[in-house]
């Protein structure tokens, strides 16, 4: 097509032609077609104006002129665009490794501690820490088990060659001496600073005077849980305890609860869930019962309530302990508690971040 | 506790269906649903019948035998026999107990046959001591008493000393044996142990007693160690005559102790610590002179002898029905209720015109774990079935309360952590005593345990870190290069007390081997750069000034501050592990180790609870590099102090981007290059503006550092 003549025709000619420039190439092309200086479309037009009246060559040589530079803005301005979007030459193995950036992980008991916190803070369970250098009021004697008493051979106990500093509450006076061989001490610790309604858990680590075995380490992580309201029934922990397992471990396993003695309960109960690794079939793991136990809990021991304070006849509650180092070896089928304690990466590393 | 099936079988009536004998693992499985756990079923070859049982043979012929291996709880010493298992049978299937055979004394005779002597001091001790003669024959057990024995684990060693252990197997009762020859004379006395005596125990060791140890003693010594074990000097033997049979009640306490101070425990202060029955010493005595009498070894010379001063009343419980619902969440059937209770031993008196009704429950004796209206409940609770409460959900009274504010710290320490490449570990709380004084000098404030299980676990941890290295190391000795371990945890000392504390160790590359350029090593830098971010995180900044540390390399060790807002703490220390507590530790190979420990109560989230954000800048910065050269040992954040101070609120950051020692720069210096950035918030810098702060800056550096401008 040849260029048109006119300064309208070209300028409305070079805008068409320009939404089609896509690269160098075209940008020459349609540089030549208005700016070249024989058969350029401006070229032709100063050619043209030769040809019209004397009075009129000024004011079309000025207009010629503003076409000319707004046309030349107008092809700069696309060269940097197509500078700027023009793509790398050449190409790279994509198959070749990244570059990690390295990230580590929690320790898989936080990550089962941190899933028995949430699914209990979904319950409205607060959840409190306690000191693991107690006292034997705490430790013992509140939770019904006087000095002598033989259930205290249950919890083979480390003490302190001097007592240390105590981690507060009341009664204060009672100097640390042992480390706590459960997280029960906590039970006492809130409801001697709280009233009812109680609704809390208290992770820690505890300590037992064991020697270690695949299943015992002499350090090893607990969950104490303590409800204490008006009303409270057996029925209410078994409907808890029963949500948890399944929210932890599955809804379908099945939960039993067998009758047993720990001095702070009364009723007391042990809580078994159906075999994870046959389903309750029978196998090494449960030893043949199909059942695995996983905790034990109860009503609490009115005595408890007394000793700090609570009416028995009008406040009922319940409490568990649940060992966290037992429920992640199940759930998990880690064969070695101690595993937990060495801290080795090639076990650390395979579970989420 | 382990119970011989055919045994049991003698004191209650088992239920027979259809001919068959019932079914031992359904025994053992309702069993276990009581409280009872049966921890195996152990076939057992049927022995020789038991001529003097009063059960007679169960269906025409013997069943084939079996041991039920028991787990009996410590509140439960009346379990620890026959006869209480039996109970809780006859219990579980609504049949009757059948009570052993027992001697009846020849009325005639009243006179004491031996002086019985309790010390008015201590009744407390032994409330009830009871004895009586038997002229034997000592011998062999017959073989179906000895097979009794050894299905239960117990060495049969004579007829006699097989006789009293029979009876505390089958009633519950602990009882011992004195030679009456060997006693000076017909005479027994409870008393304390005096001051320095001692006496030979039956296994043959020599034990020095206490006077707080009760003793049983004849007129001159000391000839059994109460409710732990006899003395050698009066045991029987295959001479013995005459024997002196003691079945008493001694104080659960006072024989904890003494067997715990003696280092002895056994089968009868096992029974006698949990708490043995008051009344059953008499019956116990009755027992054993029957079976004596029974199989040929022994003549019951002369009344049993019992010394009971104070009988105490008997325990009355009330027991509200509403309460049993009350605390289980279902009602329970009176109709079950006191039926139950009968049949475990308890008397429930309903009391009069009660609606809904209200028991007074006698409790016996032998039941020491029952003294509230709570352990009656559960007595109904475990005979009923735990599986068949309901299952409810309490519904809250209250809005949660929100946890403490530990939580959400140290959740986000390990988010930060792991989010630089540290996997958190978790060690013990206790340690080897030598690594915790080389990181934590003051001996005296290091926490040591009284009992620890081995010199590795001597002391409370004062510091995370000697744990912490010991898990690096482990990796480390599994062919694991390049590590970065930290720990969250409490550690402890006298001054402090239990304080919570933050660790990270770090070694190998810090840079990974990479097919795009090379791997670096780990230096400090790596270290401080996590623990700014980890500060930045809490919405602080972290600086370091030059720090020293027992167990760290001088002049690579720094004390870590934290400031937020206007408060600046000491937040604790970094630096490269002095490589001496490595290698002690076990550390093969020569890589750095960079380590830091923190005080995780400095660390707060509340930093940014009262955060205003301030408005984006408007206007463009403009930037300055410097390149001064300074003394090589001026540290670095000296020369941001004084540019800072010198530049004003203009100037936005600092950063050091070369260091260069070498050719152009004098010996103990170093060429420092710095890039400053200048911005308003209102407007723009000029140049001229920029030139003159600039300049300010330079002069500051060449008077307070003698800086020359490169």
């Amino acid at each position: 097509m040849p260029p048109p003549t006119d300064i309208d025709a070209i300028r409305t000619a070079f805008q068409a032609d320009l939404e089609e420039v896509v690269s160098d190439q075209n940008l020459q092309t349609v540089r030549d077609r208005y700016l070249g200086r024989k058969q350029g479309a401006l070229a032709a037009l100063m050619q043209s104006m030769a040809g019209a009246p004397p009075a009129d060559r000024p004011a079309l040589g000025k207009a010629a002129n503003a076409l000319k530079r707004t046309i030349e803005q107008a092809l700069a301005n696309r060269r940097k665009t197509l500078q700027a979007s023009a793509r790398p030459a050449g190409g790279v193995d994509v198959t070749l490794p990244g570059r990690e950036t390295p990230f580590g992980r929690r320790h898989p008991l936080t990550l089962i501690r941190e899933q028995v916190e949430s699914i209990f803070g979904a319950m409205g369970f607060e959840i409190l820490q306690g000191p693991q250098v107690e006292d034997d009021y705490h430790n013992f004697e509140a939770l019904n088990m006087p000095p002598d008493h033989p259930a205290r051979d249950m919890q083979d106990t480390f003490y302190l060659d001097r007592p240390m500093p105590g981690a507060g509450g009341t009664p204060s006076t009672h100097p640390a001496t042992l480390l706590r061989t459960h997280t029960s001490g906590m039970q006492i610790r809130y409801m001697e600073t709280h009233q009812p309604p109680v609704r809390i858990i208290a992770p820690g680590v505890v300590y037992r005077r064991d020697t270690p075995d695949l299943t015992h380490s002499p350090m090893f992580v607990q969950v104490e849980g303590l409800l204490v309201d008006e009303g409270i029934t057996m029925a209410d922990l078994k409907g808890t305890l029963i949500t948890f397992l399944q929210a932890f471990f599955d809804a379908d396993i099945r939960v039993m609860f067998r009758p047993s003695f720990f001095p702070y309960t009364e009723p007391s109960a042990e809580v078994f869930i159906s075999c994870v690794f046959c389903d309750g079939t029978g196998c090494p793991v449960c030893k043949k019962t199909g059942w695995l136990e996983i905790l034990g809990c109860g009503m609490v021991h009115p005595a408890v309530f007394e000793a700090v304070g609570y009416d028995p006849e009008r406040y009922t509650g319940w409490a568990f302990g649940l060992g966290i180092d037992r429920v992640a070896l199940l759930k998990h089928r880690v064969d070695d508690i101690r595993l937990f304690y060495d801290n080795d990466l090639r076990l650390l590393e395979q579970f989420p971040h | 506790m382990r119970i011989l099936v055919s045994w049991l079988r003698e004191l209650v009536t088992l239920p027979v269906g259809a001919g068959s004998p019932v079914n031992i693992d359904e025994l053992a499985g309702l069993l276990t649903m009581r409280g009872f756990e049966v921890g195996a079923v152990e076939p057992w070859p049927a022995g020789p019948a038991n001529p003097t049982s009063q059960a007679g043979p169960a269906g025409g012929n013997e069943p084939p035998d079996a041991v039920l291996d028991l787990e009996i709880t410590t509140n439960r010493p009346d379990c620890l026999s026959v006869l209480g298992i039996a109970r809780e049978v006859g219990t579980v299937y609504g049949t009757d107990l059948r009570m052993p055979e027992l001697w009846s004394d020849d009325d005639d005779d009243q006179r004491d046959p031996i002086a019985v002597t309790i010390d008015d001091a201590d009744v407390d001790l032994c409330p009830r001591y009871a004895g009586a003669l038997v002229d034997v024959e000592v011998g062999p057990s017959p073989r179906w008493l000895a097979a009794r024995l050894e299905a239960a684990d117990v060495r049969p060693i004579n007829n006699v000393v097989d006789v009293t252990n029979y009876v505390m197997l089958e009633l519950g009762h602990p009882m011992h044996a004195f030679d009456l020859d060997r006693l000076a004379g017909p005479e027994i006395r409870v008393r304390r142990a005096r001051a320095g005596e001692t006496i030979r125990t039956l296994d043959g060791v020599q034990r020095q007693l206490e006077s707080e140890m009760l003793v049983i003693a004849d007129a001159e010594r000391a000839q059994a160690v109460a409710g732990v074990m006899g003395g050698a000097d009066s045991e029987v033997s295959s001479t013995t005559r005459t024997i002196v049979l003691e079945a008493a009640y001694f104080n659960p306490i006072a024989v904890r102790r003494t067997g715990k101070r003696i280092g002895l425990a056994t089968d009868a202060s096992y029974r006698f610590e949990r708490g043995a029955d008051v009344e059953a010493p008499v019956r116990a005595i009755a027992r054993a002179r029957q079976l004596l009498a029974t199989i040929g070894a022994g003549q019951p010379r002369g009344p049993v002898v019992d010394r009971y001063p104070t009988p105490p009343a008997p325990i009355v419980v009330r027991l509200r029905h509403h309460r049993i619902g009350h605390l289980l969440g279902q009602t329970i059937d009176a109709a079950f209720v006191a039926p139950t209770l009968t049949r475990l031993g308890f008397d429930p008196q309903l009391e009069p015109a009660t609606d809904p009704p209200v028991w007074r429950v006698t409790v016996p004796t032998f039941r020491v774990d029952v003294s509230r209206e709570e352990d009656l409940i559960e007595e109904v609770a475990r005979h009923h079935g735990y599986d068949t409460l309901p299952t409810t959900y309490p519904a809250p009274t209250e809005p949660a309360r929100p946890s403490g504010p530990w939580r959400a710290r140290d959740h986000l320490v390990r988010q930060l952590l792991t989010g630089c490449g540290f996997s958190e570990a978790i060690t013990y709380g206790f340690i080897e005593r030598e690594p915790a004084l080389a990181i934590h000098a003051n001996a005296e404030d290091i926490v040591t345990l009284r009992n620890p299980l081995s010199e590795k676990g001597a002391v409370l941890r004062p510091s995370l870190l000697p744990g912490l290295v010991d898990s690096l190391i482990h990796n480390r000795r599994r062919e694991r290069q390049d590590i970065r371990l930290f720990e969250v945890g409490s550690r402890f000392c006298h001054r402090d007390g239990e304080t919570p504390a933050l660790a990270l160790a770090m070694t190998g590359d810090a840079v990974a081997c990479h097919w795009s350029g090379p791997e670096r090593k780990t230096d400090l830098f790596d270290l401080t750069g996590v623990l700014v971010r980890l500060c930045e995180g809490f919405g602080g900044v972290a600086t370091f000034e030059p720090g020293t540390a027992g167990h760290l390399v001088p002049g690579r060790t720094a004390c870590v501050r934290l400031r937020v807002a206007d408060a600046t703490t000491v937040l604790g220390t970094v630096g490269q592990l002095d490589p001496g507590f490595a290698h002690a530790r076990g550390l093969t190979g020569s890589d750095a180790v960079y380590v830091a420990e923190l005080d995780l109560r400095l660390l707060t989230t509340g930093a940014f609870d009262h955060l205003r954000a301030t408005p984006v800048p408007r206007y463009p910065s403009i930037t300055r590099d410097l390149s001064i050269e300074i003394d090589d040992v001026l540290p670095a954040v000296r020369v941001r102090d004084t540019i800072r101070a010198a530049a004003g609120p203009a100037l936005v950051s600092i950063k050091e981007f070369d260091r260069y020692v070498g050719a152009g720069i004098a010996e103990g210096a170093v060429s420092l290059s710095i890039r400053l950035t200048f911005r308003a918030p209102d407007r723009t810098l000029t140049d001229t503006e920029v030139q003159s702060v600039t300049d300010d800056v330079v002069r500051a550096l060449a008077r307070n550092h003698q800086a020359k401008l490169r």
